[in-house]
């Protein structure tokens, strides 16, 4: 709650404005009973209808004040709010893309997104309310006790034992509230999931004939999203009755005293009748506090999940300096290099040693789970080594600015994901000012040229949100030619040719010559392994052995094993 | 310059109304079926809201009722300083405020229990449709938009059930009872009173005919904004692999922008509404005392009916403010509502044909004749003839793009053959339902697509009833037995949503297992052995040949083992099949496979 306050701060002169324009009126909405005992007492009563005619133009100038004041209020209300939520939404936003690559792990995609659909517009919301009707019922209520308290003091002592228990009531049913929706939001997100996964894997679902297996699972989280809503919306809303009853009974005590105290002589009839009618005027407002308070909590909830993201430690967005090192040549060094996931003792990479030379290929292989992936990922800095230090052009990765440091790499993952939007931005996305002609290149390097241009927008074609209308290996070759398009020193596949045939992958391997970089490629086939210029062979995270074909074919009987299996295949159906 | 951020007011760039009404028809809006389509909704649940309708009418009475006592009382006892009756007069007052609060909590408990299960079925709805919906809905949409009308939009249904139900019906009650009581009280002043409502009329029709586009163009603007989001934090290893955060920042300062345009624009009038209210409200009241005063200076009226005037015009306008308050929230609840039935309306997968077959078994013989296929209008497949015998091994080959994947996606039915005929055991495939054409085939498809749950629970997805030895069994067969067993808790193992704690390869010897424990007549294997490591391919390889024995699969696949191993080849080229038959006979031929082959083989050695 204190982050969103906070983040209102700027906007404290305007929420001013907005709060003056709204007591502006509620004066007035305070003042016309008063012009209407004027007008009684000083116009009906002694006959005089000009200063009927004069109240009556007071009341109807107030009107138009109130009439502006409201518009205003409208309108700094609506800007503030829309403003509060803009900076909010644009902040979270910012911060995630600060996020550490391990910390996005802890956050699924699931939850960021409700925390953008639903969250802040919870306490946008809010803000609006609080910027409207919010503070005219505690206004109104103070306002009432206030004017009674004037009138007759002694009628109006009850207000001083229903106000502060009522008072306390509230903080009771917020804070019973607001624990009650930070319970029901566990739920939202959990229903959320089930629905992103099941939107997600719809074609598995639908192979597996898994429509009633899937339906069970999400009627359990659907079911107790409805049970917990339930409970939290019954809680809160059942506050109201209570409040009412408790002043309604005060205004039992204002009739039961004003009879003794008329019998007395010591109140007149206009003095109950005021207090009554203020009373009333309470009673009424009092309503809207469920209303608030329910508002309140959930947007307190939403608040406290926003400040959570928004307190993750991270760095800000690498900005490159104009002295930062960028990569020159392209070569890279592991020296002793150990990593283990974070929050996990599980050893992933031991000892990795070895050296890659400007413009050298070295393909990287090893079984499932090697580690491959993971040795790829450090050199962007993706994730950092718990001992040994990784160098490209002999200086630590430490110590190259992160952006100047993957401006010079182009990696190529194993998912090749896509944006939604045309193939050209897509392959801009390498590099943002390429003209079409750079972009041109690097599709033919990377063997899709032609595929486009049988689009029939061709580099103007829209691709869906993973690419979905086009084929995996075309996602592939697009992949490739994005990072192409940098034109990077070292250029790393984690298996991006996995679902290229092989005269396509041939023909791109023979074009990537060209490109003078130092070429890092994760590989399962021998076949492309021999056509680097060294292999280096990984297994259980530590290196088997690095070297040429036959040299690991010396060394290495599990590189052997791998050959043999691949031929063996060959030979054996030939 | 619309891509500032505004700190400011005074700052906004007005939309014009024509833009908004453009807006509007482009995507004609039904305020009032989706208003119906709610309500019909709500009716599932008549006895009950009878009884909150009844309770509502109650604490309207009881609303009304307690003033008019408190007036009684003032008259009686105060005026007149009279003690006795005073306690019988609070006595009813007590029961008054009683019943007022006991009804005003019964039909709000209700009320939240209707809500709620309204609420809970049009999720369960909009759920089985997605269910229903045909592949090619997901294929042409984002996940982010869909998640946003599953969040937000019956997020919005949800409150405004919550409140606004019950005020809607709390305002034209009292608004019924006021207007009755002051006509009784006198019909001249009344009609004064009057005065204000084409005054009202007016501004709600200026203000209304703006809200309704602006609603919606908001609600889009922030599906668009979410749809980026998620798309973007999906895609964050990409993002901080080619160090584009400013470039995706800045793209969604724009979205966000543009987003605070409409947000602004629809809160700001929508705003104006209980302003206008407010001060309408004040002018009856000057109208009241001016014109009251004048009549009671005449002697028409007197003074005390002013008073009770003022008290209940104040009553009369409120419900009408009431109402007009819930009129902004009830509008982004219709735009919602109209979002989510967008959704229940589209066309579901055809439903299978009335008379379809249940395939009970399947010899898994399964022929092509003759058929042709266009995604849309691009025709992809050209007149496609073959046949497999049961327990036969066809591979497609091809470059990318010759319409390998589109066969598969034939054979499993995500979408419909336009021409020719597909036969399975001699029936036509488009007369066997889908769920049980499915349920002999088994998937190995390129997306592994694993939930999140343990890594049993996953490999079981492929048959729900099978033992724990009978996982273990698949696993093993498929060799992912070992890799499990070396994870933090094996086959217990928690798995991610999209699996990112295992790798690409683990994830695919899972899908690998998952497929073997279905045990299916028919196997469809879309190039998914590309990512496994030799040697845990070859494994899979035995596995998956124990597998296909005896039965039919369609393989789709790049490596020559598995091309040469195939009983049939078929090698397709821009969605027409170039040659058919075995390795032997097509080398013989010394055609398009020959070259092909020549130039894997190049490759392989």
């Amino acid at each position: 709650m204190r982050y969103i306050l906070s983040n209102l701060k700027p906007y404290r002169l305007q929420v001013l404005l907005a709060y003056i324009f709204t007591f502006t009126e509620i004066a007035a909405e305070l003042l016309f009973p008063f012009f209407l005992s004027i007008m009684i007492n000083q116009g009906i009563i002694p006959e005089d209808t000009s200063l009927l005619y004069f109240w009556g133009s007071v009341m109807l100038g107030t009107t138009i004040l109130a009439f502006f004041s409201g518009i205003m209020n409208s309108y700094f209300a609506a800007h503030i709010s829309t403003a509060l939520g803009h900076d909010i939404r644009e902040n979270l936003f910012t911060k995630i893309q600060e996020f550490s690559f391990d910390m996005l792990t802890l956050y699924p995609v699931s939850m960021i997104v409700t925390r953008f659909t639903n969250d802040i517009r919870v306490v946008q919301n809010t803000i609006l309310m609080g910027l409207r009707i919010m503070v005219k019922a505690p206004v109104m209520v103070i306002g009432s006790v206030f004017m009674s308290f004037i009138i007759n003091w002694k009628l109006s002592l009850i207000f001083l034992v229903t106000v502060p228990i009522l008072i306390l009531f509230l903080g009771w049913v917020l804070k019973i509230g607001s624990r009650l929706f930070t319970q029901v939001q566990e739920r939202v997100d959990t229903v959320n999931r089930v629905i992103q996964e099941n939107i997600g894997g719809m074609r598995i679902i639908k192979a597996f004939v898994r429509r009633d297996f899937e339906a069970d699972r999400f009627d359990q989280s659907n079911r107790d999203l409805a049970t917990k809503s339930q409970t939290a919306f019954r809680f809160v809303e059942a506050s109201m009755p209570v409040l009412l009853l408790f002043m309604n009974a005060s205004l039992l005590f204002i009739i039961w005293v004003g009879n003794k105290q008329a019998i007395a002589g010591t109140t007149t009839v206009g003095d109950v009748v005021a207090i009554v009618n203020y009373a009333l005027r309470a009673v009424m407002m009092i309503s809207m506090f469920t209303f608030i308070s329910l508002a309140v909590s959930r947007a307190k909830a939403s608040g406290e999940r926003i400040s959570m993201i928004m307190h993750e430690k991270t760095i800000p967005v690498a900005q490159t300096s104009n002295n930062a090192n960028h990569i020159q040549q392209g070569s890279l060094h592991f020296d002793s290099v150990d990593f283990s996931f974070p929050n996990s003792s599980l050893p992933i990479l031991q000892n990795i040693q070895f050296q890659l030379h400007p413009e050298e290929t070295i393909a990287i292989m090893g079984a499932t789970g090697a580690g491959k992936t993971t040795l790829f990922q450090l050199i962007p800095r993706l994730y950092s080594p718990d001992a040994g230090t990784i160098y490209i052009d002999d200086t630590p990765i430490q110590q190259f600015d992160v952006k100047a440091l993957r401006d010079g790499i182009g990696y190529v993952s194993q998912n090749p994901l896509l944006f939604t939007g045309s193939i050209a931005d897509n392959i801009r996305f390498g590099k943002e000012k390429a003209s079409l002609d750079e972009v041109i290149i690097a599709a033919k390097t990377a063997q899709i040229h032609d595929s486009i241009l049988a689009f029939p927008d061709q580099y103007d074609s829209i691709v869906g949100q993973k690419g979905v209308n086009l084929s995996g290996g075309q996602k592939q070759r697009i992949s490739i030619a994005r990072a192409l398009v940098r034109h990077p020193k070292l250029l790393m596949f984690d298996d991006s040719t996995s679902a290229l045939d092989v005269q396509t992958e041939s023909k791109l391997l023979d074009a990537l010559k060209e490109y003078n970089a130092s070429t890092l490629i994760i590989t399962q086939k021998i076949s492309t392994a021999q056509r680097a210029d060294r292999i280096l062979l990984l297994d259980k995270g530590k290196i088997e052995g690095v070297g040429t074909h036959e040299e690991l074919l010396r060394i290495s009987a599990l590189y052997r094993q791998i050959v043999s299996s691949q031929s063996q295949e060959e030979v054996g159906h030939a | 310059m619309p891509n500032t951020r505004i700190k400011e007011p005074f700052q906004y760039r007005r939309i014009p109304l024509e833009t908004l009404q453009n807006h509007q028809k482009k995507r004609a809006e039904d305020t009032w079926g989706t208003v119906k389509r709610l309500t019909k909704y709500l009716l599932q649940y008549k006895w009950m809201l009878v009884l909150i309708i009844s309770m509502v009418i109650l604490s309207s009475a009881m609303a009304l009722l307690g003033p008019y006592l408190i007036g009684m009382a003032i008259d009686d006892f105060i005026v007149s300083k009279e003690t006795a009756g005073l306690l019988q007069l609070i006595g009813w007052l007590i029961i008054i405020y009683i019943l007022h609060s006991v009804s005003i909590f019964l039909q709000n408990f209700w009320m939240v229990g209707v809500a709620q299960k309204t609420v809970f079925t049009l999720r369960k709805e909009l759920f089985e449709q997605f269910h229903q919906l045909p592949i090619s809905f997901f294929d042409s949409r984002q996940q982010g938009e869909l998640m946003s009308r599953v969040t937000n939009d019956i997020d919005n249904i949800n409150n405004t059930l919550n409140d606004s139900v019950i005020q809607i019906f709390t305002s034209i009650i009292t608004l019924i009872g006021t207007v009755g009581v002051m006509l009784y009280l006198s019909p001249l002043l009344t009609l004064i009173t009057m005065v204000i409502i084409p005054l009202l009329f007016i501004g709600m029709r200026w203000i209304t005919k703006r809200t309704g586009p602006l609603y919606k163009l908001q609600q889009d603007d922030l599906g668009e904004l979410n749809g980026y989001v998620e798309e973007i934090v999906s895609g964050q290893l990409l993002v901080k692999t080619y160090s584009q955060e400013e470039k995706v920042i800045q793209e969604f300062k724009e979205k966000n922008d543009q987003l605070q345009l409409s947000f602004f624009w629809a809160q700001n009038i929508a705003g104006f509404i209980p302003k206008v209210m407010n001060s309408l409200n004040f002018l009856s009241f000057m109208l009241i005392a001016l014109f009251g005063g004048l009549l009671a200076i005449k002697g028409v009226i007197t003074v005390g009916v002013i008073v009770i005037f003022t008290e209940y015009a104040r009553q009369f306008t409120r419900p009408l403010n009431e109402l007009s308050n819930q009129f902004n929230i009830l509008l982004s609840a219709v735009a919602g509502g109209e979002r989510v039935f967008n959704i229940l309306d589209e066309e579901q997968e055809e439903v299978d044909e009335t008379n379809a077959t249940v395939l009970t078994h399947t010899n898994g013989q399964l022929s092509f004749r003759h058929v042709s296929f266009a995604y849309g209008d691009k025709p992809v497949l050209f007149d496609l003839s073959f046949h497999a015998e049961p327990g036969e091994m066809v591979a497609f080959v091809g470059h990318t793009g010759a319409g390998k994947t589109t066969i598969v996606n034939l054979i499993s039915r995500f979408y419909e053959y336009n021409q020719g005929h597909i036969l399975l055991d001699g029936h036509e495939l488009n007369q066997i339902t889908r769920s049980s054409l499915r349920s002999h085939i088994a998937f190995v498809l390129q997306d592994t697509f694993l939930f999140k749950g343990t890594v049993r629970e996953n490999i079981r997805y492929g048959k729900l009833s099978a033992s724990d030895e009978e996982v273990i069994q698949a696993s093993e067969r498929a060799n992912a037995h070992e890799f499990i067993e070396r994870l933090p808790h094996g086959y217990d193992t928690m798995l991610d949503q999209d699996g990112s704690s295992i790798s690409q390869g683990q994830k695919q010897l899972l899908t690998i297992a998952r497929a073997m424990i279905s045990e299916p007549s028919i196997l469809i294997l879309d190039e998914a052995t590309s990512n496994i490591d030799t040697i845990t391919e070859f494994h899979i390889q035995e596995g998956l040949q124990r597998l296909m024995e005896g039965r039919t699969s369609f393989v789709i696949a790049h490596r020559l083992n598995t091309i040469q191993r195939a009983d049939k080849i078929i090698m397709l080229q821009n969605g027409r099949i170039l040659e058919k038959g075995n390795h032997q006979t097509l080398m013989r031929k010394q055609g398009a496979y020959f070259e092909l082959y020549r130039g894997l083989e190049k490759e392989e050695t």
